[in-house]
């Protein structure tokens, strides 16, 4: 009998029919419309229907548990699925703690890389105003050189400002080694002694509220007064702890000139930020040298900008070119400068959101340490490739121990099981397996977290706080157990009830050729990931040990000398009586980062309105330079302190005399515009003074005695007793302010950071694909040899030899490994070429790399399945035969 | 078995009505006779447990228009309820016989 009316909702309705057991609804939602038809009489339709929904809530919160309680097959069935798939799993403890562990494995590098990514992608995303903070670039599209820089000149604030009404406010940056911008020795007026600190760049008073920096003490005016400064909350509390700074002065390098108010304290900076300073130092009424903040020619300043709401950045990039046209081309032109033209046509500008600025500034120059969104594809690929392996490894193992469940599935579909609910049991299985794993895999990312961070220089952690974290990696879990059980599970289902119990089974033979097929898959991804572990590995060790064209060994660096001050000479002087000491200069130029460049152009003299500049550093060094670098002149000779012309004598590398077109170098004149005209009284060998990712360009050495930096060549032997002795020397001369040096060495391979890391982290990757692979491999050949066992029996007993056997069960295997290098070997020169084509000076891939990888993997590969295949050959056939 | 005190109720109201013990009847007898109206959701969980227990038997019939052409459920006792209903009262009467000055006489 259907219902004829219903005054339930009809979410009611379906909520009861769900709710309560099937043999009640009928009569319970009739009492329901009963009472309310009663109800309606008595009590009208408005308070009627209320009454029906609290009665309808009561009878639901009476029933609520009833059904699962009682009658439910999902409940049965889930629990018997749950019991097979455990009882499986604890039958075979190998097959299972390999399935497991592999898969853990796979998982835990998944979701390191994942926490990596995150990492990455969300570098500058917390801004309030987030789309009308924008960084100004300037970008070259001339073909030779497409780059792109962030430095302006400093009269670009006024302009833009002016002419540009859909900004509301600029800022600029200064963030590197200039005036007191870099590093400095740091003290509180009220101190003695001095400390080295490093972060502190020049900011506009704008930048506080642009960057949304927030404050401790102070406020977002805190850098309106000029010679004001805001230090980071974990500086406040190293120098002034438990109190407000706000009105203290600081003094950096005992200068007179650097003395600061400190004006407010900001919050640390967040680490994921392209903006890692902790002293800010106002721009306000700076003037680094007179007429400096009105040229358009002195190229300082990083550009930050906030539109305005609803300001469109793409119409702003194009209005930009007016700076160019109004007052860059002209700026040139009327200094006869030959490059306005070029300008004009090649150089434009990039408005580039802040959000971008992490991973999107590939080619740029701007003193700012980046990521790199190709290495966040590539980290994800690789996280992709690793997951990929492991559920192959899933998959093959479930197939291949297809065999051994034939006969449960085949009593089962006799019983009356259907196709469905045997593929729900395998889902259910490879649930359990992946639920297991991924237990097993978060336990190895808590351990390893540490590791991997200091590998990627990175802080990551679980964000266990945030709610979407469980549900996510119960997605995760959901996505990857589907992934994994959808071929088993349909192709175990699919077994015909008859022909296994007959025994007729094709014992997964029909099977191997995809298993083979995901094999090849495996070892390929293997190797290549191999193939790029040599090779950046090669390229590190071409660049650490490379004819570089200075000694960078044996040379010790002691910073901050800038403060020894006229005391300079006599230091240097002590220093070189101790016998461990070879030489020292003087000097705040070196060829490794973190020192002092210099950019200039410069001409032949009297060429200057005729020539093209030549683009060449500019380093001021004293006499004893290229002597303590380990640097060959191959023409003129060195400076001398005796001769007074040497103030502008210069010596240029052989690259610059290429660029300036000189046949007869020594005696030449050259000028920057500036400077006095120098004349060349030397050349030296190309020494690599940029990272190898440039050609090495032209410089030039001029002449001065003044550095922050004395550079200390000593002799091979004791370090540690050398060290003593210097430091002793130091302390003498600066008791107020202790000795900070580095090895030059050290800070050569610390530019190159990446590159180790990208080794180390290639390494890691591949061992473990390789694992992964192998654990696989294992299981495969194990059960290989579980299957053809009475086979081999039967073998030996007739006078196969053990060598034989091996040679059986091994050969299928190593073809496929064999195929897998074929396939693998094109894939991994093209990644690594790519790679490699960053680097201007960079090593071959050479044919031997192919043959180690592939050797690699052969030898590996033998060793994974040699264990097994020799149990089978030593195996006393009689224990396999009596048995039948 | 166990038997709950508002099952105990319930099923004396059912043993009370004869043939016309159904849900809303039941649940009219109840509210008048003890002056309390039971929830309907805690009267269908009582009635739903009787049932399980075998304490009462249904069968189904007599649609009617208020009811949207739904079918009622009828309950009856079975001779196990009934058992179950004495063993009850007398439980209590061998307990109260025992309790000094308690009035035992029942009104009609």
């Amino acid at each position: 009998m259907s219902p004829i009316n219903s005054h339930l909702p009809k979410l009611a309705d379906k909520l009861l029919q769900w709710i309560l057991p099937d043999h009640m609804v009928e009569f319970i939602v009739g009492d329901l419309e009963e009472y309310f038809a009663m109800r309606q009489e008595k009590l009208g339709l408005l308070r009627a229907r209320l009454w029906l929904l609290i009665d309808v809530i009561s009878v639901c919160g009476s029933f609520a548990f009833k059904k699962i309680r009682s009658n439910s097959n999902y409940r049965t069935m889930f629990k018997y699925y749950f019991k097979l798939s455990w009882r499986n799993m604890a039958k075979q403890k190998v097959y299972s703690s390999i399935k497991i562990g592999g898969f853990a494995l796979g998982i835990a590098a998944t979701l390191l890389i994942a926490l990596f990514i995150r990492d990455e992608l969300s570098f500058d995303k917390h801004y309030k105003n987030q789309d009308q903070i924008y960084r100004v670039l300037n970008e070259s599209t001339h073909p030779e050189h497409m780059e792109r820089w962030s430095a302006f000149p400093p009269p670009i604030k006024p302009a833009l400002e002016n002419e540009f009404p859909e900004i509301q406010s600029v800022g600029r940056l200064i963030n590197f080694d200039w005036f007191d911008a870099g590093s400095n020795q740091f003290r509180p007026i009220e101190e003695k002694a001095n400390i080295y600190e490093e972060g502190f760049v020049y900011v506009d008073p704008e930048m506080l509220d642009i960057l949304e920096i927030s404050m401790v003490y102070g406020d977002q005016s805190a850098l309106d007064n000029p010679k004001s400064m805001v230090i980071s909350k974990s500086k406040a509390d190293k120098y002034f702890p438990n109190q407000d700074p706000v009105g203290k002065q600081i003094i950096l390098n005992e200068n007179d000139n650097s003395i600061y108010t400190i004006g407010g304290v900001m919050e640390d900076p967040r680490t994921n930020s392209f903006f890692q300073f902790d002293f800010l130092i106002t721009l306000k009424a700076e003037e680094f040298w007179e007429g400096e903040q009105t040229s358009w020619g002195s190229w300082n300043y990083s550009v930050f900008v906030k539109m305005k709401e609803g300001g469109d950045p793409r119409q702003f990039e194009e209005k930009l070119l007016v700076i160019r046209d109004d007052y860059i081309v002209p700026y040139n032109k009327e200094r006869g400068d030959q490059r306005a033209d070029d300008m004009a046509k090649y150089y434009r500008y990039d408005v580039q959101p802040v959000g971008d600025i992490h991973l999107h500034s590939q080619v740029t120059h701007d003193n700012l340490k980046h990521g790199d969104i190709d290495t966040v594809w590539l980290f994800g690929a690789v996280a992709f490739f690793i997951l990929l392996l492991a559920c192959i490894n899933f998959i093959n193992l479930s197939t291949a121990k297809s065999a051994n469940r034939a006969k449960e599935v085949g009593m089962q579909k006799v019983f009356g099981s259907v196709k469905s609910e045997i593929v729900r049991q395998f889902f259910t299985e490879a649930f359990l397996y992946t639920m297991v794993s991924f237990l097993v895999a978060v336990g190895i990312v808590l351990v390893s977290l540490p590791f991997f961070n200091t590998l990627a220089d990175k802080n990551l952690s679980i964000p266990f706080s945030e709610w979407w974290l469980v549900p996510l990696l119960l997605a995760f879990v959901l996505t990857v157990s589907f992934l994994s059980g959808l071929y088993p599970s349909f192709y175990l289902a699919a077994f015909r009830p008859i022909q296994v119990i007959k025994g007729n089974l094709s014992r997964g033979a029909k099977n191997s050729k995809f298993r083979g097929t995901l094999v090849v898959f495996q070892f390929a991804t293997s190797i290549v990931l191999i193939i790029c572990t040599i090779v950046t590995y090669r390229q590190m060790d071409f660049i650490l040990n490379k004819k570089i064209g200075f000694n960078k060994d044996q040379v010790l660096m002691i910073q901050g000398a800038s403060t020894l001050g006229n005391k300079a000479e006599a230091f240097r002087n002590e220093l070189t009586r101790l016998s461990a000491i070879e030489n020292a200069a003087y000097t705040s130029y070196l060829p490794v980062d973190g020192t002092k460049r210099d950019g200039n152009s410069f001409w032949k003299e009297g060429r200057r309105k005729e020539d093209k500049g030549v683009g060449a550093q500019k380093w001021r060094v004293d006499e004893n330079y290229l002597t303590t670098m380990g640097t060959k002149l191959v023409a003129g000779r060195n400076f001398s302190a005796d001769r007074a012309s040497d103030s502008t004598a210069i010596i240029i590398n052989e690259s610059m005399v290429k660029e300036m077109g000189f046949e007869n170098p020594i005696g030449q004149k050259i000028t920057n515009s500036f400077e006095p005209t120098f004349h060349v009284i030397g050349v030296i060998e190309d020494f690599h003074f940029e990272s190898f990712e440039r050609e090495v360009g032209p410089l030039s050495l001029a002449y001065g005695s003044f550095g922050s930096i004395m550079a200390v060549r000593f002799q091979p032997g004791n370090t540690d007793q050398m060290l003593a002795q210097v430091k002793e020397v130091w302390d003498e001369f600066m008791p107020n302010q202790s000795i900070r040096y580095t090895f030059m060495d050290d800070s050569y391979a610390r530019m190159y950071d990446q590159v180790n890391r990208t080794g180390k982290v290639f390494t890691l990757f591949a061992v473990l694909a390789v694992i992964v692979a192998c654990l696989g491999l294992f299981a495969l050949s194990a059960f290989m040899v579980e299957q053809r066992g009475k086979e081999i029996s039967v073998r030996k007993v007739l006078g196969a030899s053990t060598t034989q056997i091996f040679g059986l069960l091994t050969s299928n295997f190593v073809k496929l490994v064999l195929i897998a290098v074929v396939l693998a070997l094109p894939v991994g020169y093209y990644m690594m070429r790519s790679w490699l084509s960053d680097y201007k000076y960079h090593v071959d891939i050479t044919w031997d790399v192919y043959v180690i990888a592939g050797l690699v993997a052969v030898f590996i590969s033998l060793i994974t399945i040699s264990s097994e295949s020799l149990k089978a050959g030593w195996m006393n056939p009689v224990k396999k035969l009596r048995s039948e | 078995m166990k038997l709950g005190a508002f099952e105990e109720l319930v099923l004396l109201a059912i043993g009370a009505l004869g043939d016309d013990a159904y849900g809303v009847t039941i649940k009219e007898i109840l509210k008048e006779k003890t002056g309390k109206k039971p929830s309907i959701g805690a009267l269908h969980s009582a009635l739903y447990r009787l049932e399980d227990k075998e304490f009462v038997t249904t069968h189904e019939g007599g649609a009617t228009a208020e009811r949207g052409g739904r079918r009622k459920k009828y309950y009856q006792l079975t001779s196990y309820g009934i058992r179950i209903l004495e063993e009850a009262n007398e439980l209590r009467m061998a307990f109260s016989r025992n309790i000094p000055g308690l009035n035992l006489k029942t009104q009609e």
